[in-house]
């Protein structure tokens, strides 16, 4: 069973960045500040939604549980930055870095998740890549910026964009990975 | 927490006020009067109405001209919300995005510039979905435009009942257009909502068409 955990702090949020992931994955979805280590147990595969621009109270929150998850995460946005913030000994700092709006994205690494180049959504003020694997950037003037990421040896994925606005297939490919095979 | 609405007076931007208003105050509307009628951020057809909708609602108005010139128009719209935060202090702004990313990102931008939060309640929603909610709702819409077929004359000035849902879902299967109009193949204007005190009764109108496209012209109005 797949687990949706909502970071919106408001919940006139959760229509825009939560109930969509909901509707693709046909799952259950529950709050950062009350899922519990049952809820935990029972998933096979965790989404952490993103939230609305101006919030950021997910980051205050307790994420330790991650450090022990065994099973596929895939953090959007918010959800990323709580990955980035929560696996143990890779601390990194989120740095500032405004992006609103369709990007133009490449992979240039072999995954699971996505092929190729690809328009997706962008609503972030900060990122960060930490030692994560970079999956796939945006290419700017100033060079590639990260925006797609797996831990080395863990199946943790994040998109600093919005899949579910513009790639759905990302949820639907992360929603088919093969848990017994992993 | 007080927030806008960026209210067109159409379908969508009332569902999405009544949305916002099960979580916090609505502290006033936004309308931008677009002189361009292919403005890419804002519907034109009947957008004075905003000006009875309010009053029905008994919620001030912030309503702002613009040219309605790419880009430029945003400049507008940055000044109206900024004028809403003075006036009204608020604290964030509701749309009624649905699909599009060139609106949606627009508006979290300058959102994102002048501090407030931003919500888009009724965004990625499924369309028929969405046409069912208004009507179960109590929002009473009309078509006060088409363009793109095979809408025509015939639904201008119509109430989108069920009946009516069921023929924009029926387009949608076969002429593949957005059966909310999220492409821009309708417009809409809110008669009645829930929190309208009174309704809005049309007094003289009007319907043109030309073959492609068409508006319904409301020339007077009153609330009864």
């Amino acid at each position: 069973m797949t687990l949706v955990i909502s970071t919106c702090a408001e919940e006139l949020s959760e229509p825009e960045f939560v109930t969509p992931l909901a509707r693709i994955a046909r799952c259950h979805v529950k709050h950062y500040r009350s899922v519990s280590p049952k809820d935990i147990a029972k998933a096979d595969r965790i989404i952490i939604s993103g939230t609305a621009l101006k919030d950021f109270a997910y980051l205050d929150s307790d994420w330790s549980w991650l450090k022990d998850v065994k099973i596929p995460v895939l953090g959007i946005c918010a959800g990323w930055q709580v990955l980035l913030q929560a696996v143990p000994t890779y601390p990194v700092g989120l740095v500032d870095d405004v992006v609103i709006g369709p990007r133009e994205v490449e992979v240039i690494a072999s995954n699971p998740l996505a092929t190729g180049r690809f328009s997706a959504y962008f609503l972030h003020t900060k990122n960060g890549a930490g030692v994560f694997d970079v999956l796939a950037v945006v290419n700017t003037l100033e060079g590639p910026v990260p925006c797609m990421f797996k831990h080395p040896s863990r199946e943790l994925y994040g998109c600093s964009f919005h899949p579910e606005v513009m790639n759905e297939e990302i949820i639907q490919n992360f929603l088919d990975l093969d848990t017994e095979a992993l | 927490m007080k927030l806008g609405v960026l209210y067109s007076g159409g379908k969508d931007s009332t569902l999405a006020l009544l949305k916002a208003k099960e979580f916090h105050k609505i502290a006033c509307l936004i309308t931008l009067v677009s002189a361009n009628k292919e403005s890419y951020m804002f519907q034109t057809p009947n957008v004075h109405m905003t000006e009875l909708q309010a009053e029905a609602m008994g919620l001030p108005l912030v309503s702002v001209a613009t040219e309605g010139e790419k880009e430029l128009e945003l400049i507008d719209l940055k000044r109206a919300i900024a004028e809403a935060v003075s006036k009204h202090r608020i604290e964030g702004i509701v749309t009624g995005a649905v699909r599009s990313t060139y609106q949606a990102s627009r508006i979290q931008r300058i959102c994102h510039e002048l501090g407030l939060w931003c919500f888009n309640p009724l965004w990625l929603m499924d369309q028929v979905a969405l046409l069912d909610e208004i009507v179960k709702a109590g929002i009473v819409a009309i078509i006060s435009g088409v363009f793109a077929e095979p809408l025509d004359k015939s639904f201008l000035g119509k109430v989108i009942d069920k009946a009516m849902a069921g023929r924009l879902a029926a387009a949608a299967e076969t002429h593949g257009i957005n059966p909310a109009g999220e492409g821009g193949e309708i417009e809409t204007t809110v008669l009645h909502a829930p929190g309208f005190k009174k309704s809005i009764i049309v007094k003289k109108s009007y319907a043109s068409f030309d073959g492609s496209s068409g508006v319904y012209h409301i020339h007077e109005a009153e609330l009864k």
